[in-house]
């Protein structure tokens, strides 16, 4: 009897702990999904009161926009470059300031984290007024070392404008990987670096054969992270920088949601793309945990 | 610790746990990104002018129009709710407006839903059948031409065929700018009678001895010696290009067709023939003359209107294509001795008549209002004589009421605009709304023109082929 009633109270105890969490989810992750799936089989202005059940039509019409094409490429070049821009800069700030003991490496560290601390949107604008033709930070500069004034429009290419939007996003993103690379390396016992040296192996023997494979968990998680978060979230930056312009060479999935369903009233396709945003981002994720998957090397 | 302690323990942190959920709400994944409405404010910049007209409210004498004759044959009652957007005209017009109505109609329980999110906070009501009775049509996310073809709004064609306001004037009589058609039929009464244009300062015109151009043959010449002075003749907002679509383009292709502008009310009922038309390409072959000459700031592409607008205050840049709110917006950064000069369309021939395409926003009944009644009685209250002077002071636009202002104390540049838009020998082309798509499809192909993308046939094309998918 006493054993059943603990027993009750223990399931209670962590039923408090559940229950709400996922209700939450169901009510904010799960409900919002379900109803984005059922929109999209619809045609609707957003705004009717009356919905057109067209089965996959929306599907069907959005595979055949070239513009939604260019959407997924311009987001699988800002996940690939973001990528690779930031675990490059990310781990080498990340070893140097753990590794190469030099003063100021904390105030560096701080410095290096400032750009997560500022909103994105205040990202977007800052590099706005950086890439301004006329009064901008880079024209300016580089007018130093011409005779002529320089003025590249930086967000007006008739192609490939989506290069630009890399830069403020790999500058936004640097600070945050950086410091769960840090933290990673510091779970690495020095021993192993005194032992290394000793046999004589230099700073990048050291880093190949020891660090890299003993935070590989940290850059896995990192990456996927990035690749999620740039296939979600990319709509903040090309929204306040160019609005997927000029003449949608930036247009990423997110933005291109955003201009159907709210600019051209076209709900259903908008709640389309949102699922091919879901589709996507799982796809990608599990691929990439095959790609990375690796030897998980065991503290010894 | 006794059992109890434990207990209680426990529970505490359970509750803890039901909280903490709580506090991660505001974030909710948008992994679907349908539900999740962006912080980033969609600025529509066509409807931002500042209101900075500082007209003291009530100043004009015969705006409550209480007195006025006829003005309610049948007792008005019940509930009434009018829904307005709150952006560059302010809301002082609103306030006063209904205020005075009230007065007029002591039983009628009126409810306000004004606010710069109305539309947005509104919507669920469209959505679910239930609107506010009246519509005040203007901001982000409200496009007439949807609510027409949601079959939200109620048609209004035979209602107007012989209303008349509160003053017994015919309502369709005293419109500066008659009401879009839809298949025929009317939906929605413009309310603001604004236009796009081109402006430049007259100031800087004088002390260079550059003439101020009349038609295009003179804008191409003095640009060349404005270019040639060092400063670049033409900036416009590429990040938004219905700026340049509104005042160069449409007022072109009227222009090039005889100064017959059905051809735009045929494009915006997406008949292919019409855009097909020669006076198209010849409007956007004046674009590429521009373009060819090197009179079109590069900046231009990327930037918004604040930008670019900033850029022609400080006189970086000749001509700026705008709306008649570009002195109240800006009122804050215009330089001391800035005059702005004006003109509603600069692509007309020697001796031909300017073209003003007008910029507006509209009013309308809701389809399923509860009270359809007050909001006509509404219709005849707002569409007075003396509103328009009392909207022109308060909103710092003119209204779309014919009406002399000139006495008001309305802005003097809203004075000079009036009167160039009741001028015998402007064209004045009716508010036109396009389809969404069609219009984002022009502006796209427009910005593509103006930096060497693609060509004027191209332009046609790529319009076209998307007007014929809308059809």
């Amino acid at each position: 009897m006493k054993a059943r009633n603990q027993n009750w109270q223990r399931g209670v105890f962590i039923g408090t702990f559940i229950v709400p969490t996922f209700v939450f989810f169901c009510i904010f992750t799960i409900y919002p999904v379900v109803q984005a799936l059922y929109y999209s089989l619809f045609d609707w202005s957003g705004m009717s009161e009356h919905k057109t059940f067209i089965g996959l039509g929306n599907f069907r019409d959005m595979f055949r926009d070239p513009i939604v094409w260019r959407a997924i490429g311009n987001d699988y070049f800002l996940v690939a470059g973001k990528i690779v821009g930031i675990m490059l800069i990310a781990t080498f700030f990340a070893v140097a300031l753990t590794r190469f003991r030099f003063r100021l490496a904390g105030f560096f560290r701080s410095i290096f984290f400032i750009p997560n601390v500022i909103s994105v949107v205040v990202i977007g604008v800052l590099w706005n007024f950086i890439y301004n033709p006329q009064i901008g930070f880079l024209n300016a500069f580089l007018s130093l070392f011409t005779k002529e004034q320089v003025t590249i429009t930086w967000l007006g290419f008739t192609s490939h404008t989506i290069w630009m939007l890399l830069p403020p996003a790999v500058w936004a993103g640097i600070g945050f990987y950086m410091i769960l690379m840090i933290a990673a390396i510091q779970n690495v016992p020095e021993s192993f670096y005194e032992a290394a040296e000793m046999e004589g192996a230099g700073q990048w023997h050291q880093f190949t054969r020891i660090t890299v494979p003993l935070i590989w968990e940290q850059m896995k998680v990192s990456i996927i992270n990035i690749m999620m978060t740039t296939l979600n979230g990319s709509f903040v930056i090309v929204w306040i920088m160019t609005e997927g312009g000029p003449d949608n060479t930036t247009q990423v999935m997110g933005s291109y949601l955003y201009q159907m369903a709210f600019r051209q009233y076209h709900f259903g396709f908008a709640a389309a793309i949102g699922v091919l945003i879901l589709v996507l981002s799982l796809v990608t994720t599990v691929a990439l945990q095959r790609l990375l998957r690796h030897e998980t090397v065991e503290l010894g | 610790m006794t059992l109890l302690n434990r207990k209680m323990a426990a529970l505490g942190i359970a509750a803890m746990m039901t909280v903490v959920p709580l506090a991660g709400c505001g974030s909710s994944d948008n992994n679907n990104g349908v539900s999740a409405s962006p912080g980033a404010s969609s600025a529509s910049p066509s409807t931002s002018p500042s209101s900075g007209a500082s007209a003291s409210p009530s100043a004009s004498p015969s705006d409550s129009g209480s007195a006025a004759p006829g003005a309610s044959q049948t007792k008005l009652t019940g509930d009434f709710e009018i829904q307005y957007f709150v952006g560059g005209y302010g809301d002082k017009w609103w306030k006063k407006v209904i205020a005075d109505f009230k007065a007029a109609n002591p039983d009628l329980n009126v409810i306000e839903d004004g606010g710069p999110k109305i539309n947005d906070q509104n919507k669920p009501r469209w959505i679910g059948g239930n609107p506010p009775d009246f519509v005040y049509i203007d901001g982000p996310n409200l496009n007439d031409r949807q609510m027409v073809e949601d079959g939200q709004l109620e048609d209004l064609t035979d209602w107007l065929q012989t209303a008349t306001n509160i003053d017994g004037d015919k309502i369709l009589d005293i419109l500066a700018q008659a009401p879009q058609k839809y298949d025929g039929k009317i939906y929605n009464i413009p309310l603001v009678l604004n236009s796009w244009g081109i402006f430049w300062d007259k100031a800087l015109f004088k002390e260079k001895g550059w003439q101020e151009p009349t038609n295009f043959d003179e804008f191409m010449q003095v640009s060349e010696t404005i270019k040639a002075a060092g400063i670049t003749p033409f900036i416009h907002t590429g990040k938004y290009p219905y700026y340049i679509n509104g005042a160069f383009l449409y007022p072109a292709i009227v222009s090039n067709n005889n100064d017959d502008y059905t051809i735009l009310q045929d494009m915006a009922a997406n008949k292919i023939d019409a855009y097909k038309s020669p006076a198209v390409l010849a409007a956007l072959n004046q674009i590429v003359q521009m373009r060819d000459k090197g009179f079109i700031d590069k900046a231009s592409i990327q930037i918004n209107h604040t930008d670019s607008q900033m850029l022609f205050l400080q006189h970086k840049d000749a001509f700026i294509p705008n709306g008649l709110w570009l002195p109240n917006e800006m009122a804050k950064d215009v330089p001391q001795g800035f005059d702005f000069g004006f003109i509603p369309s600069i692509t007309q021939k020697a001796g031909g008549k300017v073209v003003a395409n007008t910029s507006t926003a509209t009013v309308a009944i809701a389809k399923k209002a509860k009270n359809p009644e007050a909001a006509k009685a509404f219709l005849q209250f707002i569409f007075s004589k003396a509103q328009a002077s009392q909207w022109a002071e308060l909103s710092g636009a003119p209204s779309n009421i014919k009406g002399d202002i000139s006495s008001s104390s309305a802005p003097s540049f809203v004075k000079d605009a009036a009167k160039y838009l009741t001028d015998p020998n402007t064209v004045v082309i009716p508010t036109i709304t396009f389809n969404a798509d069609v219009d984002k499809a022009m502006q796209d192909a427009t910005d593509a023109l103006t930096i060497g993308k693609i060509t004027p046939e191209e332009w046609v094309k790529r319009v076209t082929d998307v007007v014929a998918k809308v059809q």
